[in-house]
């Protein structure tokens, strides 16, 4: 079932790439327009631009680096274009994934005891949960009384770092200067790729990775072949009609922000699991936040979402180099981000840019 | 200790912890009011925080700095304006593309300006208005000294936000300027056909709101801390949403809604002395103003009523 | 002969694949009323919209007193002393009556707003043109009648020497349109000349000194209301000759389908929109409810099909509760619910029509077992229905947005029919559609009746209520005051109640002729 085309008569495959169009021509802008800020500032964004390819592909252990950044940000954009698709906003993605984080942390030291992989499936299940239940709150009352998710998955997501801040610096407190958790043992954390898969070359990338591609194809798989998928999108569209068609709108609602909370979460869970194995109080980079960006460039498709955040994963990646070699600081990462938003966003920009696009009204008859 | 704690301190602590959240919302009232949803006011108010840090070390004047901040929330608010109005992209994806443009450009500039991340150097800041000594014994010590700290004591942008709030407020239900604003948000279309530019209207709408948080922001830098410090904000302007929604899309209301949140941070610092008696870690005092502003947004939205059009692009014809 | 008040010239304007005005050519003199009759789509609005400068035309000129213009905008309009009242008012409902008028014309001094004088220059306008109102009313609160009286004072408050009605009468009731009548007929005694449109043949019978008529965008007929009648205004209108009534057969009341007792229901401000209804609707009959907008008729369809609680009172279909059910519950139960907004209600606009024709059975087998959704069935069913409904599309996959007017309604409808329900509520269904739509809603409507099932129909069109309805009950101020069977009533007295008995101050006894047609 197409999610935009009117047009039915030309073939599958010039759609699909009508519809990317926009994404690409709106990162190659934001990009370009990165390169003026980069100039005025007085850098060469020439060298920015090669440093950061060879940063996120110059090598087996760069590209597992950019799957490896890729992966919570896969999470947290598939949490986000849910919710978009239901019409709702959860800009609340960074509190629910560290609280996601959180449980993983003091679930690994408590599970150790378990065989794998029981251990490690709980630890993934109850991570979901926990951002499932960091969203519920917030999920009740925008269904119940209309609050705006934006305002208040914004309030859990401090009320959540400042809960994390006081159990890492308090109670679950490992001893010594550095206001961690205590380390996983190795039974509790995600093995890395190269490791399971013995042929690929060594490099941090997790396992997570595929835990991430497999979810994206399962939501995929929901919201087009699922009632439940069905009804989240009916809601997103129409909730009056939704209405008249015996959805609750509702329920709808608080399950859709509880399913990104629970995916948000994940993103959490996986990259204590997989990166850090301890828990310290800085630990995301921003992931909720750049995960908004992926869903939007992925225009809220699940697949996309993979694509998207191997681009922002490359990003990353590759700021670290582009900082090293080139001198830029990686912080301008976030301002090609917020350009990929905007002109995907500003569809309109984009497709003047390509051309007038077709669209063709069918006549009046009848 | 009850006494440290109930004292014109505590009252003057949430006038002062007010003004920016109370700034930013008389912004998002207006915005609001023409019908534009503006979830950038965070990040207006960081950029304007940023910018008049900058404009005050370069010119040694904390007013132009105020005045740098001032333009510099409205530029990003032109952005804004020009996504949600012209592009009639969704305003809440702009406003959260904008929170993120901020926040990387404050960092990006601040690594090219002064060479590291974190905290600037200190600027001047602008002083408290008022300068009188009075009397410090006798009968009336105790009541100047009430008067004073609650009065008197306060930096010209903590006026500024009480003085607007009043102006404008009796503006918008006096003024042809107001009639028009409400207009706006309520029924485009219909301001259109009596000949109100809707376009200007709302952009102008807009880059108030902007120059507002700006404002907002000149205060935390110039007026409150001295310097800027990446991400500062924390969630200010998220806060100032729900003041507008609370005030029920009115400055008078927003005014007041942003008091209630000034007075929780306020209570929150002074209350870091009980820490004493009651063995209960900071960050639970620091989440304080988050959890209350769930609890307004809980207990209000449902029976306050938004300008109807709001949120809707307008299309001519 | 004096050059006309306002001329327009072979007037075109095209929108992507439809030709919405076709080189329309009319012109106005002072102190005449001439009605632009013709079907929903014939181009009427699109015309006084470029008239009114809310859009630009493709080709041809617009003359004001013999000069050309150029109307960029309805400011330009104004300014040239063309006011315009609109289908859907351009009122601001929080705001007072005066604040409404005044609005983008305010009386200031210095910026500041000058109430008391904004507020004489109502009531002194009001006196003049005896169009009583209260000006510090609350436009919310006013009834239909009196928000249009309230437009129309805003287009005088400006001057206004053209003043075009866009459907004036489409939410008014037989005694408020002689009302308006009266005024417009005094407001051409005191120079002004008035654009009637309309898609009613009576009205421009009654009231038009001239009638343009449209069709598909052009003028196909032009004459003076002494020389032709309702017949060959139809004829102009349709292009044929039309026939007024459809063939129905009599109705075989059979089992009690819907029994609705007491019912109290109420609005979005806490207030009771129905109040103690009761009725029967019973198997192969069709019910009306007529009565003017906002009388309570929306309340009841939304609890009868469970999108809104119930206050007291109770529903039962067949026998089986349903008072407190959710919508799912109607659904089940075999409610099916057109809806009065397709937009809004009906379809989900950016879905397919495949996905609209399964809202509401989406749960249910064969579509969908234990979750998943059975995609194969679903366009197997939608092809036939398309097919059955003769909707005219390229294909299932479309999205509804693509559709016509009358096309999604055939959506709504096969969705709603191939439930095969026990009770249909069609709520306005035939608004906004051309003839052949019309007639196609009706003949299913109809359809349902003779297999047997229930019909509940709401409907402010008279013409519709006495073509369909087996029955018809009266509503007014959220009571059934009166109840008539088919044929009993003239619309006259169907109008009398539909305003409790009386209301308005020109109301006539029933029986007495209106204008010139009876």
């Amino acid at each position: 079932m197409p999610e935009s085309a009117v047009e039915v008569s030309e073939n599958p495959l010039a759609r699909m790439l009508r519809e990317l169009a926009v994404p690409v021509v709106s990162v190659m802008l934001a990009l370009g327009i990165g390169s003026l800020v980069m100039l005025v500032a007085g850098y060469d964004p020439l060298a920015a631009f090669a440093a950061m390819f060879k940063g996120a592909f110059g090598g087996g252990r760069q590209i597992g680096e950019t799957l490896l950044r890729a992966t919570p940000l896969m999470f947290t954009g598939l949490a986000v274009a849910y919710g978009f698709r239901a019409g709702l906003f959860n800009i609340g993605a960074e509190g629910q994934l560290f609280l996601g984080g959180l449980s993983a942390a003091w679930l690994g030291l408590v599970l150790a005891g378990l065989p794998q992989p029981f251990n490690i499936i709980m630890m993934l299940v109850a991570g979901a949960a926990i951002g499932a239940a960091w969203a519920f709150v917030p999920a009740l009352l925008k269904a119940k009384v209309g609050a705006h998710e934006v305002i208040t998955t914004m309030m859990f997501t401090y009320i959540g770092k400042y809960i994390v801040s006081w159990l890492v610096t308090g109670p679950l407190r490992a001893p010594g200067q550095i206001p961690q958790t205590v380390q996983l043992p190795a039974e509790s954390t995600l093995p890395r790729m190269h490791e399971v898969f013995g042929f690929l070359a060594v490099s941090r990338v997790h396992f997570g990775f595929v835990v991430a591609v497999v979810l994206a194809l399962f939501i995929w798989w929901v919201l087009k072949y699922t009632t439940l998928g069905y009804e989240s999108r009916a809601v997103g569209y129409n909730p009056w009609a939704s209405e008249t068609g015996g959805i609750s709108v509702s329920a709808t609602t608080i399950k859709a922000l509880c399913i990104s909370g629970a995916l948000a979460g994940l993103a959490g869970v996986t990259e204590v699991m997989g990166v850090h194995h301890r828990l310290f109080d800085q630990f995301s980079a921003g992931f909720g936040f750049t995960g908004i960006a992926v869903a939007l460039l992925a225009k809220n498709n699940p697949i996309g979402v993979i694509v998207a955040a191997i681009l922002f994963g490359a990003l990353s990646a590759g700021s670290g180099t582009m900082q090293l070699e080139a001198e830029v600081p990686a912080k301008v990462i976030f301002i090609i981000q917020a350009l990929i938003i905007f002109l995907v966003a500003a569809e309109q920009l984009a497709r003047w840019i390509i051309g007038r696009t077709r669209r063709v009204r069918v006549e009046h008859a009848g | 200790m009850l006494a440290d704690i109930i004292s014109p301190d505590l009252f003057a602590s949430a006038i002062r912890m007010a003004t920016p959240i109370a700034l930013a919302a008389i912004g998002g009232t207006i915005c609001e009011r023409a019908g534009v949803v503006n979830i950038a006011l965070e990040g207006m108010m960081l950029f304007g925080a940023f910018m008049g840090v900058i404009g005050a070390m370069f010119t040694g004047s904390a007013w132009i700095g105020v005045l740098t901040a001032v333009v510099a929330g409205a530029a990003l608010a032109l952005v804004h304006a020009f996504a949600s109005i012209t592009l009639r992209t969704d305003q809440v994806v702009s406003g959260t593309a904008i929170n993120i443009l901020a926040l990387g450009l404050t960092g990006f500039l601040m690594e090219v300006i002064f060479g590291h991340p974190g905290t600037t150097d200190p600027v001047t800041r602008l002083g408290p208005v008022f300068d009188f000594s009075g009397p410090q014994e006798g009968m009336f010590a105790t009541a100047w000294r009430w008067f004073d700290v609650a009065v008197m004591s306060y930096t010209p942008l903590v006026y500024v936000a009480i003085l607007l709030a009043i102006a404008s407020h009796w503006a918008l239900f006096n003024t042809r300027w107001g009639l028009r604003l409400r207009a706006l948000g309520e029924h485009p279309r219909a301001a259109d056909t009596v000949g109100i530019n809707v376009i200007r209207g709302r952009y102008s709408a807009v880059i108030a709101s902007g120059a507002l948080a700006g404002m907002a922001g000149a205060n935390l830098t110039l007026e409150q801390t001295g310097s800027f410090t990446e991400g500062m904000t924390n969630a200010r302007g998220f806060i100032a949403l729900a003041a507008n929604i609370f005030g029920r899309w009115t400055p008078g209301g927003s005014y007041g809604a942003s008091l209630l949140f000034g007075f929780a941070d306020a209570l929150q610092i002074k209350m870091q002395l009980l820490r004493e008696i009651i063995k209960v870690p900071s960050q639970f005092f620091l989440m304080i103003p988050y959890v209350l502003t769930v609890v307004v947004l809980a207990g209000v939205v449902g029976r306050a009523v938004a300008p109807a059009a709001i949120g809707k692009p307008y299309e001519k014809g | 002969m004096a050059s006309p008040l306002l001329e327009v010239r072979g007037l075109t304007k095209r929108f992507p694949g439809v030709l919405a005005c076709d080189r329309v050519s009319l012109s106005l003199s002072p102190g005449e009323i001439v009605a632009l009759l013709g079907e929903n789509g014939a181009g009427k609005s699109t015309l006084v919209n470029m008239v009114y400068g809310l859009l630009t035309p493709d080709e041809g000129s617009i003359h004001v007193d013999g000069s050309e213009v150029h109307i960029r905008s309805p400011r330009h309009a104004i300014e040239l002393g063309i006011g315009m009242v609109h289908q859907h008012f351009m009122l601001l409902n929080p705001f007072t009556v005066t604040e409404n008028i005044v609005l983008g014309n305010e009386p200031t001094r210095a910026g500041v707003i000058d109430f008391k004088a904004a507020r004489d220059s109502v009531r002194e306008l009001s006196r003049r043109y005896g169009l009583t109102i209260d000006p510090d009313s609350v436009v919310r609160d006013l009834p239909v009648g009196l928000q249009q009286r309230a437009e129309i004072l805003k287009a005088l408050h400006r001057k206004a020497r053209v003043l075009i009605l866009d459907e004036p009468t489409a939410v008014l009731t037989p005694q408020e349109v002689r009302e308006l009548f009266v005024v417009v007929r005094s407001l051409v005694a005191d120079g002004l000349s008035v654009v009637f449109i309309t898609h009613k043949l009576e009205e421009v019978m009654s009231v038009a000194d001239r009638v343009v008529v449209m069709r598909d965008g052009a003028v196909v007929g032009e004459t003076r209301t002494l020389e032709t009648d309702t017949a060959g205004l139809a004829r102009m209108m349709v292009g044929r000759d039309v026939v007024f009534r459809v063939e129905k057969h009599p109705s075989k009341c059979g089992e009690t389908v819907l029994d609705v007792r007491d019912l109290t229901v109420l609005d979005e401000r806490k207030l009771e929109a129905v109040k103690g209804v009761s009725f029967q609707v019973c198997a192969g009959e069709i019910v009306a409810v007529a009565g003017v907008s906002g009388n309570g008729q929306a309340e009841l369809a939304e609890a009868i099909t469970g999108l809104r609680k119930v206050a007291s009172g109770t529903i039962a279909l067949k026998g089986h509760d349903i008072t407190h059910g959710t919508a799912r519950e109607a659904i089940e139960a075999g409610v099916s619910h057109v809806p009065e907004d397709r937009h809004r209600r009906g379809l989900v606009l950016e879905f397919d029509l495949m996905e609209n024709m399964i809202l509401g059975d989406h749960r249910s087998a064969p579509y969908s077992k234990r979750g998943v959704i059975d995609h194969a069935a679903v366009r197997d069913m939608s092809t036939k229905r398309i097919a059955a409904y003769d909707v005219r599309t390229p294909s299932e996959r479309v999205r509804a947005s693509a559709l016509s007017g009358g096309n999604q309604q055939k959506v709504v409808l096969a969705r709603e029919l191939g439930r095969d329900p026990e009770l249909l509520v069609a709520a306005q269904p035939t608004r906004g559609l051309d003839v052949g739509a019309i007639e196609f809603v009706h003949s299913q409507i109809l359809a349902e009746r003779d297999r047997g099932k229930a019909v509940l129909l709401i409907s402010l069109e008279l013409e519709e209520v006495q073509t369909l309805a087996d029955r018809i009950l009266l509503m007014f101020e959220g009571r059934i005051v009166k109840e008539y069977l088919a044929g009993e009533a003239s619309d006259e007295e169907l109008g009398y109640h539909m305003t409790g008995g009386g209301g308005g101050k020109l109301a006539m006894e029933p029986g007495e002729a209106v204008g010139a047609d009876a």
